[in-house]
């Protein structure tokens, strides 16, 4: 697939934005070219928070998201807020403990344990990066090497080993 | 490969500028702008540059024409509300032709507005924000690797000619995170004002040259010069003389008449047998260049009309560019600024406005359902 | 920071433009002293006109710049200060001497010089109160004292007044004092010390505007109006003291603080160096 848009949301400080930046950054050095936008409202916690990657060959003409093909929701708050840009060919990923009422229409909805698999790992804030690796074993937009090296060389030394653990995991829920 | 990264536009705007020889940095916190900021205090000390937030939007516009007045390529950032306290300390800086860049990043407005959100609600402050007639430039980036190239072009372009530089940027643009290669961007060499030189005894810091800049005499070389706001004679010291104030305020804005080629810069694509054209800039000008390509699909020949210097506004540009065509379409995120320029140039009869003042981007979708509503 | 010290004798016609002459300044405006004693310091101090830049603001103080034969900077209302903070940290080879007035510096700049004595960036600034906007036509300034009447306090001024040495001295000025026009050997060294000190300097200089001011109160000509003005001073030359008043009935002259703070250009160079030294 040479153009599709990704879409990390939830609530501020899940980390939507990191995992959206490892994931660019796997593209990037996969060959694509890779434009991500944020949308966050004026608080720096809490809120509905979104991070949206297209992905192209080349640069693309229009930087900002139009029709989703992957959308990852971690939260709640966050449900319902991309049903202008999200359509049958979506694959939506959601959270099965934190989005208790995701969105439902024609397209392919997964929910999988993220929260859940990180509080296992012991810290639920990475659930950020089991989503980010379910989400590339489910789709195979990237190798998942790639990502994996993304998250070892990206991650301070204290977080590496959890960040790794969380990967694991994450590929293993992802995969189909 | 390897040069290629992920940059941030706001980062791209201060790295292009380190790449132009910026030195000097004075700014004030304000959304959507902060990470220039933030990114020169980070990079400036590594090489040798000097970074500081001032009390106020005031007093760091203040400081970056002082470091200037110094010699220092000097910068400084803000947002809308920022932009307007900064606007007679710009127009000091234009009357007394002293070199400057001015990041400006567009949010939402009137007043505190939507700070988060993206607007181009600045087009005519831009121009006309500072009182009286009044030379300036604007260039108006609409990608990441426009943000460092034409901040780079921002400094060339202050330093050749003495005159503000402002580089006009969406919450979208400045915001946005896009694949660039920095190495593959930077020109080889910077471009830095021309300095007095020959004997001090007679000399006249605002002579008329035949390039109409005068050489800039730097504090310790000797000139001892006198700079001033008031409208000023050749030797820099004020007149109210008539015919002499005119001679001088001719001056400055016949200046960018006489350099028009340099300074302008514009993209036309796919104009010649356009129909239909749609002028504009920033993140409207991404959604219009997807907007072409679907009419064109569609069977709708479109073009896309772009300054990217968008003051002086490219007259001769656009009526170039849209001569064959039926209709112009002008899409911006503000109730019609650019639109008036257009309207200006081209008339009323063929010229359409597309405006979004909610806070959201205008999308390719919009302008393409647009332009069949005006061709229909 | 000085260059050596000049011992011959001061004439101010080194200092000045001459073809800038005649000034524009009132006849009696204590103004034309404290310029003559700004350079009288210059002058001892040894400092190389070419490495001397005057930064000034807008009204009548702002006016001295362009009579000053240095790299002379005549900048907005209220502003000078922010500028020379831009020159003086870029270029901190310059001595950079800011002069403005109680209007420019205390209303419309004041927030520029409250944070220019915390920052304590080296330069020295002589503020001329006359207690009145001149160049406007004579309105009612933050110095204007009790009753006064001015175009804009056609009743008398019920406003209080503000004390500018006292504003500097708790804003952390490195170096703060008073003198008036009278005593224009005081006024020399104490803008002396200023300039040779490492760090900001601020110095208030009470000087009388006779034509506007003076006419419209009743204050009498030039000669009795700073007569008056030295009554009413205390003289504290030399002694280190912040025991000022807010309301300024009885100002002190003279040295009022001094202190040993860092110097904020010096300081901010230096962490820039170490980072430049752990890079490499």
């Amino acid at each position: 697939m040479d153009n599709f848009e990704v879409r990390f949301s939830g609530s501020g400080g899940q980390g939507l934005i990191l995992s959206a930046k490892f994931l660019a950054a796997a593209l990037v050095a996969e060959g694509f070219d890779v434009a991500q936008s944020q949308s966050y409202e004026p608080v720096s916690r809490g809120g509905q928070s979104r991070a949206d990657l297209v992905v192209s060959r080349g640069q693309a003409a229009f930087p900002l998201s139009t029709g989703l093909d992957y959308l990852l929701i971690l939260h709640g708050v966050a449900a319902q807020s991309s049903g202008a840009v999200i359509g049958a060919k979506t694959l939506v990923m959601v959270d099965s403990e934190l989005v208790p009422d995701p969105p439902k229409s024609d397209f392919t909805l997964l929910a999988l344990p993220f929260t859940e698999t990180a509080r296992q790992l012991g810290n639920k804030r990475v659930a950020n990066m089991v989503a980010l690796s379910a989400l590339v074993a489910r789709s195979g937009m990237c190798p998942l090497d790639r990502i994996e090296e993304v998250i070892r060389t990206k991650t301070p030394p204290k977080f590496a080993s959890l960040n790794l653990e969380a990967f694991a995991a994450g590929r293993e829920l992802g995969t189909p | 490969m390897s040069n290629r990264m992920n940059m941030q536009g706001n980062q791209a705007c201060a790295m292009g500028a380190i790449a132009a020889g910026c030195r000097f940095y004075a700014g004030y916190p304000i959304t959507p702008s902060s990470e220039v900021a933030e990114t020169m205090a980070r990079e400036l000390p590594k090489v040798g540059g000097t970074f500081i937030q001032m009390e106020d939007e005031i007093a760091s516009m203040a400081a970056v024409v002082g470091a200037s007045m110094g010699g220092a390529k000097a910068m400084t950032a803000t947002s809308g509300p920022g932009f307007s306290l900064k606007q007679e300390n710009l127009g000091y800086a234009s009357g007394a032709e002293i070199p400057c860049v001015i990041i400006n990043v567009m949010r939402g407005g009137p007043s505190t507005g939507m700070p988060t959100r993206p607007a181009q609600g600045d087009i005519m402050q831009a121009r006309w924000g500072t009182h009286g007639d009044h030379p300036i430039i604007v260039l108006a980036p609409a990608s990441v690797a426009e943000c460092y190239s034409e901040t780079i072009r921002a400094f060339d372009l202050t330093e050749r000619l003495r005159v503000p530089v402002i580089v006009l940027v969406d919450e979208v643009i400045g915001h946005l995170v896009e694949t660039v290669d920095v190495g593959a961007l930077t020109p080889p060499a910077e471009v830095s004002r021309k300095l007095a030189s020959g004997p001090a005894d007679g000399f006249e810091p605002y002579a008329v040259t035949q390039d109409m800049v005068p050489p800039f005499p730097r504090p310790g070389d000797g000139y001892r010069s006198h700079t001033t706001g008031l409208t000023h004679l050749p030797s820099g010291f004020p007149t109210q003389n008539p015919a002499k104030a005119k001679a001088a305020l001719s001056r400055t804005t016949d200046k960018l008449l006489h350099h028009a080629d340099l300074i302008e810069s514009v993209e036309a694509s796919a104009c010649d047998d356009a129909e239909i054209v749609i002028a504009t800039i920033g993140i409207s000008a991404r959604a219009a260049a997807q907007a072409v390509t679907d009419l064109r699909a569609s069977g709708i020949r479109a073009g896309l009309f772009r300054p990217r210097t968008l003051w002086p506004f490219p007259e001769a540009a656009l009526k170039a560019a849209t001569a064959n065509a039926r209709a112009v379409l002008v899409p911006e995120m503000n109730q019609g600024q650019l639109v008036l320029e257009v309207e200006r140039l081209l008339g009323l009869n063929r010229v359409h406005r597309l405006n979004k003042i909610d806070g959201e981007a205008i999308t390719p979708a919009e302008i393409v359902a647009k332009a069949q509503e005006v061709l229909a | 920071m000085t260059d050596a010290p000049k011992t011959d004798e001061f004439e101010i016609n080194d200092y000045i433009r001459l073809d800038q002459m005649p000034h524009f300044l009132c006849p009696g405006c204590g103004h034309g002293i404290a310029l003559r004693a700004l350079l009288w310091a210059i002058h001892e101090l040894g400092i190389d006109k070419d490495k001397l830049a005057v930064v000034s603001g807008i009204g009548c103080s702002g006016r001295l710049s362009a009579y000053i034969d240095a790299n002379t900077f005549h900048t907005t209302h209220g502003r000078p200060l922010a500028y020379a903070t831009g020159l003086a940290l870029a270029r901190p080879d310059l001595h950079v001497i800011v002069i403005t007035g109680d209007g420019d510096s205390l209303a419309i700049g004041g927030n520029h010089l409250i944070h220019a004595c915390r920052r304590n960036l080296n330069l020295t600034t002589m503020m001329l109160n006359n207690e009145i906007y001149g160049m406007t036509g004579g309105q009612v300034s933050p110095t204007t004292s009790a009753e006064r009447y001015t175009t804009t306090t056609p009743a008398g001024n019920t406003e209080p007044v503000f004390d500018a040495c006292a504003l500097a001295i708790a804003a952390g000025a490195g170096f703060v004092g008073r003198e008036v026009t009278m005593q224009v050997t005081g006024l020399k060294n104490l803008l002396r010390d200023a300039i040779a000190h490492d760090g900001f300097s601020f110095v208030e200089v009470l000087s009388d505007c006779t034509e506007i001011y003076g006419r419209k109160n009743d204050l009498g000509n030039s000669p009795e109006m700073i007569l008056s003005q030295k009554a009413q001073m205390r003289p504290e030359a030399y002694r280190n003291t912040v025991d000022v008043p807010f309301r300024p009935n009885a100002l002190k002259t003279g040295i009022l603080a001094r202190n040993a703070r860092p110097e904020y250009g010096s300081a901010y160079r230096a962490m820039t160096a170490g980072i430049r030294e752990k890079g490499k």
